[in-house]
């Protein structure tokens, strides 16, 4: 039974991780309606810049988020400005879809040239010890992670429901046309909203890089997972993305533990398959219709 | 006020006005009438700066609007109610309306505005909790009208404001009409229903595929063989 | 404003652009199996050998992401499949020449069952959902160990020979590898110019209206997916026998995925040769990058693919083909329609006698159509019938449900309570469901958004309604520059669809419904937007066209046209239908007046 509750425990702080980069992913896709492919190299940036500022500047991993954050709110912005906006009147969906793996790919080559294929760890500085919580054991980086990732789900719906931002942000994604109509300057809340969701990976980073060690195509493997929790708790829904997270981690660990430990990245994308196939609005379905529009 | 003039405009290669003017004074109530197709509602889109007009001027209070943004243009003071109500489904009602205040000048006297406009609206009073996609038909198209009003407009545009409703909520919605025009907002209407909106109205246009064909006070309109030819080709 | 001049489109400057392009293609195959051969370096070999796997492997990418439009970011499966199926049956004692064609009907299987139940999944999420499963086969993989090795892989055994696919020197290898891609060049350029690469483009392109020319739409897109599918785990196999060694990291990659789409982008998606051009520009520079620069430059090609991918779709979206044929002018716009069109049409209207018009038997019937979305009454008891020969005006206000009841009669929505029955030539009454049923039984319909399969000229996109009657490619192209005649388009056929005025347009709609040889018209507000003149055109077209025998249903607002082209006008109000019968008495009925109108009208 013990053991049953340590790898429930597993499940659910490994679903916190997941939980902070799927909010971001979900908020960009939910207003701005693009996929982003790059997500998880805004991610692997982020955790090469927390790598970066602890080691050469000696700070506390968590306290480079005073930095990681804004550098990839700028980033996400930049992207979108630069390369989804003159795209967005696309007629032809493989566009944006290629802009991002572009940027994907570009972003995890300079990655591997700057350096190298080895992995970077970023000093654990104290988040690796081991706490006792009734019969189970997680790490106290862990709790930080889980911590913050509830945070961000509440901080979040708090700004898109009682700011003035946030309310044009929802609206926006409600109604494009109509958001401009009451004067809502629609391009600069794209810019924002893709900001912020890369600043909430951002928060993810600094919290994550202590945890796991950082190298070029660490993005690839959580982004995928990201995507798997966004689509379950139905894209675009902030709460959604982290119960989904939740969800997604405890299958994770329960199938490493009871399956499998090989096999399973297979279960979670297999039920990522079966929901895209049978019940692509996700368990707390949005609108979003995934269907061709015929 | 408003004077448009000699606008060419469309989606894509497409080309749906051609050449068209008008012009609205200050305190007038306008109409364009037209069938399915003329042009109507991409005119008043166009005006708004949703489309940009690839020939023409639109001119607002002496200054060039032609080039502006949609937003920069409900600035200045020209609010579109757009056809088929375009609320936000997933606010409740008194979310849908203070989005109507979103910019500065309408925000600052948001609570004062929301009275009066609550005021011509009782029924939305009751309903000011509810999302908005759960009202009726009707019930949507006054939340539409209130939304607008919200950003004390000094030119209000109404696009097919009659869409889709019963015949005797579009008289309520004409009611509510000429009460704005009465409280001295400028009003232009764009619609199908043609005794409707030349009896509220001063003046009058009609589109035909996309010109401006005929312009005359609306009483002239209302008894003009040509009108009753356009929709009905007798 | 109008130019009445006619307007050449130069066939012979076109020609003569295609041949030079092909010309220079030509030149450049040659050179690919030269050049090394000449060099007989074996770094030199295996960048070539290289640049025609990526070439192949692209070009069959193409023909599912470019021609069907279906972005696949898994496409590895395939590869990886012909792979461990050629290398696991050679340990078996078994000739890969073998392994391969086995390699490519599971392959080909997969394809087919991977992707039936992700097709409806829009571009973005079926690239997801085929990421998806390239993750679960490199898991599988790498699971059962027993059969693939698992992570440590297989190694091939070291038997030499042709019978083997294994050589010490690299020019059979090279052989090979040009074959196949010639091979894969050769089967993309036959889809294509064939009736499946239209039908593949005007379903990538326009779905609805794919299905409504009698495309069988899913149907297209599973071939293409199987033969795509089977060519890529074919190279994948010989890859294997190249490489000599295979585990699943990399016979099951997403970059390597990722790779292969890209190239085929920056090529040209969707052409036959840019796949082509894409991996002999690109795939050089890794091999260089590689060998030249060595582990200091670890990343460093993916980093330029990337930043090249980027700006390509930023700013050359249809790749370099699409540069190639920009800087040549091969394709032009149309200049001066008008004038031509009119020339046209005038020549078109005049030709069939007009004989005494006597409505026929029944061709259509609808009865008790009833319709909800949600909680609205959409469709309240419609139905009428339609008489072999006759001009069925449909009018009502806007937002009536016009439309509606034109999907429930072309198969692009059920109804809820009612049938629509259609005769059949051979007299039987039958009861159509899918919008290709009633394509078979000669039902053609028009949109009210116009909009045409972009990606090809005016003489390509009637060729679509075309195939419906003629299978082969060279009757289609007939059979549609004889409809372009008869519409008016004569002068067009070589142009871009996207690039006609808006009266154009709606000809061309016409004329791609027309190119089936339609019993059943049904027009969907044609004239919109039309100005008066060419109205009056439109008016004569469809005339002419219900003289040839051809019944019409049409959907208008322009109230001048429909006076004066209906038989029988139906007015339908909220759902329902208010008023039918001549349309003078129609026109004079109080009801119908109010309905547009407004009450107090009736007694204005």
């Amino acid at each position: 039974m013990d053991t049953f509750l340590q790898v429930v425990a597993n499940g659910l702080m490994l679903g916190g991780l997941f939980a902070i980069v799927a909010v971001g992913l979900t908020l960009i896709f939910g207003i701005v309606k693009v996929i982003n492919f790059a997500h998880g190299e805004f991610l692997m940036v982020g955790m090469y810049l927390t790598f970066l500022l602890s080691t050469k500047g000696g700070m506390h991993p968590y306290l480079t988020a005073a930095a990681v954050v804004p550098a990839l709110f700028v980033m996400g912005a930049l992207t979108q400005r630069l390369l989804i906006q003159p795209l967005m009147a696309a007629r032809d969906e493989h566009v944006q879809i290629f802009a991002t793996v572009g940027l994907s790919t570009a972003l995890i080559n300079l990655a591997l040239l700057i350096f190298g294929a080895d992995i970077a760890n970023t000093p654990t500085s104290g988040v690796r010890e081991m706490v006792t919580l009734g019969p189970v054991r997680v790490l106290t980086g862990q709790l930080w992670v889980f911590g913050a990732a509830i945070a961000l789900v509440v901080g979040l719906q708090a700004f898109m429901k009682s700011t003035r931002t946030g309310r044009a942000i929802r609206a926006t994604a409600q109604n494009r046309a109509a958001a401009r109509l009451m004067g809502i300057d629609d391009r600069f809340v794209y810019v924002l909203t893709f900001g912020l969701g890369a600043a909430c990976v951002g928060l993810g980073s600094a919290l994550i890089a202590p945890l796991y060690p950082a190298s070029p195509t660490i993005g690839t493997y959580f982004v995928l997972i990201a995507f798997v929790c966004t689509v379950l708790g139905g894209l675009g829904s902030i709460p959604g993305a982290f119960f989904g997270a939740l969800v997604i981690g405890l299958v994770d660990a329960l199938s490493g533990f009871y399956v499998g430990s090989d096999l399973r990245e297979a279960v979670v994308f297999g039920i990522f398959l079966l929901i895209l196939i049978l019940k692509p609005s996700g368990l707390f379905g949005t609108r979003m219709n995934l269907s061709h529009v015929s | 006020m408003l004077e448009v003039s000699g606008v060419d405009a469309g989606y894509g290669a497409t080309v749906i006005l051609q050449d068209v003017s008008l012009k609205v004074d200050h305190g007038e109530v306008v109409t364009i009438v037209g069938a399915n197709g003329a042009g109507k509602t991409t005119f008043l889109r166009t005006i708004a700066g949703l489309v940009t007009p690839r020939r023409g001027s639109v001119t607002f209070e002496g200054r060039d609007i032609t080039k502006l943004a949609a937003h920069q243009i409900v600035d200045l003071g020209i609010t579109l109610i757009p056809e088929g109500r375009q609320l936000f489904p997933d606010m409740t009602v008194r979310e849908n309306l203070l989005m109507g205040a979103y910019r500065r000048h309408a925000r600052d006297r948001q609570a004062d505005t929301l009275d009066e406009v609550l005021a011509l609206f009782p029924r939305l009073g009751e309903r000011l909790e509810q999302h908005a996609s759960s009202l009726s038909g009707g019930e949507q198209q006054m939340v539409a009208i209130a939304r607008g009003m919200m950003a004390r407009p000094k030119l209000l545009m109404f696009d097919e404001p009659s869409l889709g409703l019963a015949p005797i909520v579009v008289a309520q919605v004409f009611e509510v009409i000429e009460r704005v025009a009465a409280a001295g907002t400028t009003v232009l209407i764009v619609e199908q229903n043609v005794y409707h909106t030349l009896k509220a109205a001063d003046r009058g246009y009609v589109l035909e595929n996309g010109r401006t064909v005929l312009n005359d006070t609306a009483e002239a309109l209302l008894v003009n063989d040509h009108v009753r030819q356009a929709y009905l080709g007798i | 404003m109008t130019d009445t001049t006619m307007t050449q489109t130069a066939p012979a400057g076109r020609l003569s652009g295609q041949k030079l392009g092909l010309g220079a293609l030509a030149i450049l195959l040659v050179a690919l199996f030269v050049t090394p051969v000449a060099m007989d370096d074996p770094f030199v070999y295996h960048i070539f050998i290289t640049i025609c796997i990526f070439a192949a492997l692209s070009t069959a990418w193409n023909i599912v992401g470019g021609y069907a439009g279906q972005l696949s970011l898994g496409h590895a499966i395939f590869y990886g499949i012909g792979g461990y199926a050629g290398v696991m049956l050679t340990n078996l004692g078994i000739t890969p020449w073998i392994g391969m064609f086995a390699g490519a009907g599971v392959a080909a299987l997969v394809a087919l069952v991977i992707s039936w139940p992700c097709f409806r999944l829009h571009g973005p999420f079926f690239a997801l959902a085929t990421i998806a499963f390239l993750e679960v086969f490199r898991v599988l993989a790498l699971h059962f160990r027993d059969l693939t090795g698992g992570a440590t892989g297989l190694m091939i055994p070291l038997e030499i020979g042709w019978e083997w696919m294994v050589f010490r020197e690299r020019l059979p290898a090279l052989i090979i590898a040009f074959g196949m891609m010639l091979v894969c060049l050769g089967v993309a350029w036959a889809i294509r110019s064939n009736r499946l690469g239209f039908y593949l483009v005007a379903t990538r392109e326009r779905e609805s209206a794919a299905r409504a020319a009698g495309v069988r739409t899913v149907r297209v897109r599973l071939i293409a997916v199987a033969i795509s599918a089977a060519l890529s785990a074919m190279v994948g196999t010989f890859h294997a026998m190249y490489l000599s060694y295979i585990e699943p990291a990399s016979m099951f990659s997403l970059q390597f995925s990722i790779q292969i789409a890209m190239f085929a982008l920056i090529g040209g998606i969707g052409t036959v040769w840019g796949p082509l051009l894409g991996a002999v520009l690109l795939v050089p520079i890794t091999e260089f990058a590689r060998g030249a620069l060595g582990a200091e430059a670890i990343g460093l090609h993916g980093f330029v693919y990337g930043v090249v991918l980027m700006l390509v779709v930023l700013f050359l979206p249809n790749g370099i083909v699409g540069l190639g044929q920009k800087l040549a002018g091969a394709r032009r716009a149309a200049p001066g329609q008008a004038g031509a069109i009119a020339t046209e049409a005038a020549a078109a209207t005049a030709a069939p006698p007009a004989e005494a018009r006597v409505p026929g038997q029944e061709v259509m019937r609808v009865e008790g159509l009833q319709k909800h979305f949600g909680g609205l009454h959409v469709t309240n008891d419609v139905g009428f019938t339609l008489r072999e020969g006759e001009i069925l005006g449909v009018i009502g206000p806007n937002g009536a449900g016009k439309t509606t009841v034109f999907n429930m009669i072309s198969g692009f929505l059920p109804p809820d309570q009612g049938t629509v029955s259609v005769r059949a030539p051979d007299g039987s009454w039958q009861q159509p469901a899918s919008p290709g049923d009633f394509a078979a039984l000669g039902v053609g319909r028009t949109f009210q958004i116009v909009q045409p399969f972009a990606a090809m000229t005016v003489e390509e996109n009637i060729m679509v309604g075309a195939f419906h009657r003629h299978a082969n490619v060279s009757d289609a192209r007939e059979a549609a520059r004889e409809t372009a005649h008869r519409m008016g388009l004569g002068h067009y056929l070589d142009t871009e669809a996207a690039s006609l005025t808006i009266g154009g347009l709606k000809r061309l709609e016409v004329a791609r419904v027309m190119a089936m040889q339609p019993r059943v018209l049904l027009l969907d507000e044609v004239m919109a937007g039309l100005n008066q003149t060419d109205v009056r055109r439109a008016v004569d077209l469809m005339l002419s066209i219900r003289d040839t025998g051809v019944s019409i249903i049409a959907i208008e607002h322009v109230m001048q046209a429909v006076m004066s082209l209906s038989d029988r006008v139906i007015v339908i109000n909220s759902g329902q239908i208010i008023a039918q019968g001549d349309p003078q008495k129609v026109v004079r009925d109080p009801q119908v007046i109010e309905a547009y109108l407004g009450k107090e009208f009736t007694h204005a």
